[in-house]
């Protein structure tokens, strides 16, 4: 309970340093809508002149699309201060995160939300649900399956944002990390069936964006069998084990030479 | 000339000093070529030919994007100019016997040079592992005109950053919106997703009309011949019109911007 204060305190205050620069809250929103709006359009498109994307329909495809961007937003909107980790471990200024009397995990992972990505969130969320609900008419287990897909999603999402605060400690000579998982997430823009063997069981399974991307939407659709959501959800609680696991060991090596 | 030659070879072994960080600077590359080429692939899963494109027109302009991005959009000053005035950072260079935008200018060659070369090595890579049915150019006029026309767009691209970095000039704090807005346009109606030349008929002279075709989508379509006699020629010459412009337009931004510069954040 206290953590959860803690955070809230932490997401008002990240909040209201975003809304400071009007401007620029302006300018990232209007990014951000224009990119989703225009990758839409242009699948939209595509679909239309290929008559149909890997046995996959228009609606499938949109709707992959904004699940897609509806997992992305809620997990920039959580994990954001990821981005923000290396520069303080390189300024040495991890250390005074350390000595405060609270879980370092929560600081660095969770304590930096973006409000720019909640308010893409509440957009997306509300298209998705309108356009699911008249494309595929869900059942009410539908739903809820899509919904703990999507939870699992997060989970696994957290687990790498842990993995990469955890090399950040280990090694200071990556700046790019973060981003590389961005770019693969982005590979499950589109579903992973799309992507030829082995690489699609890659991205399934080893790098699970499959589960995170592609499952939730197939949940929906009635695509998903009960086995592989059992699968997907052991998946996601042993990554998020193992992203913990990396995270202690990696605090343990931290040696605190740039301060 | 000979400081700007230390400065290309101080960037270069910049690079190899960060090994592992320029390492996974080009696995982004290839994760984004991964998803745009199986996203076309699937597309002509079930078609012969899509927008008037085979299969194999498809693929070599998909290779062909990974090659120009390199030569292209390789350019450090981009993410760097911005933050560089916004931080008061400039002014350190402005007392020091060097032109600050042929330093970046300088820096990006180095970076493009380095790239270009991992290029050709993944590329080398992807084409075993994936064997895709590409078609080679054979025209020597449209593979010089090729060569011409990508240098132009490396030149509007830079001229594209330093007009978006003068920004931080006079708003510093929104530099970062500005250049993520930028960043997405360049993305869209480049043609590092799918050529433009897919778009309806109004849309693409609209693009024309602005300069992020030139970056990408030209130099591809010159090189695939399907811009070729007078239609080459006047893309060659738009491509130069938009370098002119916006030349014209850093030059008058920076120079104001500097004007109004007070090292804020130093």
């Amino acid at each position: 309970m206290r953590e959860f204060k803690i955070w809230i305190k932490y997401t008002i205050n990240s909040f209201e340093q975003t809304l400071y620069n009007k401007m620029s809250v302006v300018i990232f929103l209007l990014g951000k809508f224009l990119r989703i709006t225009l990758f839409l359009i242009f699948l939209n498109f595509l679909v239309q002149g290929s008559k149909g994307l890997a046995g996959y329909s228009r609606e499938q495809i949109i709707f992959f699309y904004l699940s897609f961007n509806l997992a992305d937003s809620a997990a920039q909107l959580l994990f954001r201060e990821v981005y923000r980790f290396r520069e303080l471990i390189v300024s040495g200024n991890f250390d005074f995160v350390l000595a405060r009397p609270l879980n370092p995990l929560i600081r660095v992972l969770l304590g930096g939300a973006d409000i720019l990505d909640l308010f893409m969130l509440i957009l997306i969320t509300f298209f998705s649900i309108w356009f699911a609900a008249v494309s595929f008419h869900p059942s009410i287990s539908q739903w809820l399956f899509y919904a703990l897909m999507v939870l699992n999603g997060l989970l696994i999402a957290a687990a790498f944002h842990i993995f990469v605060l955890g090399i950040g400690i280990l090694t200071t000579s990556i700046d790019h990390l973060i981003m590389v998982y961005r770019d693969l997430s982005s590979m499950a823009r589109i579903p992973v069936d799309i992507y030829i063997e082995p690489i699609r069981s890659l991205l399934t399974f080893a790098i699970p964006l499959g589960i995170m991307m592609t499952f939730p939407p197939k949940a929906l659709m009635g695509l998903l069998s009960g086995q592989f959501i059992a699968v997907s959800i052991i998946i996601g609680l042993a990554l998020l084990f193992l992203s913990l696991k990396f995270w202690s060991y990696s605090l343990k090596q931290y040696q605190s030479t740039s301060s | 000339m000979l400081k700007y030659f230390t400065i290309f070879s101080l960037s270069l072994q910049n690079e190899f000093t960060y090994r592992l960080n320029f390492i996974l600077w080009r696995s982004r590359n290839i994760l984004r070529f991964l998803m745009t080429f199986f996203l076309w692939q699937g597309v002509f899963y079930s078609n012969r030919s899509v927008f008037g494109y085979s299969q194999q027109d498809m693929l070599t302009y998909v290779f062909l994007v990974l090659v120009i991005n390199t030569f292209v959009l390789s350019a450090p000053s981009a993410e760097n100019i911005g933050g560089e005035i916004a931080r008061g950072d400039l002014s350190n260079y402005l007392v020091k016997p060097v032109n600050y935008l042929k330093y970046w200018f300088t820096r990006d060659l180095s970076s493009k040079v380095l790239n270009l070369a991992f290029a050709v090595f993944e590329i080398s890579v992807l084409a075993l592992m994936l064997r895709p049915d590409i078609k080679l150019p054979e025209d020597l006029v449209n593979l010089l005109a090729f060569f011409l026309a990508s240098v132009l767009a490396m030149v509007i691209y830079f001229l594209i950053s330093i007009t978006a970095a003068s920004f931080a000039f006079w708003r510093p704090e929104d530099i970062w919106g500005a250049r993520f807005f930028i960043a997405i346009l360049i993305e869209t109606f480049a043609g590092g997703i799918f050529p433009l030349d897919i778009l309806p008929g109004f849309l693409k002279i609209v693009l024309q009309l602005t300069p992020f075709p030139y970056l990408i989508y030209f130099p591809i379509a010159i090189i695939l011949g399907k811009i070729t006699g007078i239609t080459l020629i006047r893309i060659l010459f738009q491509s130069l019109v938009w370098t002119l412009l916006m030349f014209f337009l850093a030059k008058l931004l920076w120079k104001k911007g500097l004007k109004s510069y007070s090292a804020e954040g130093k």
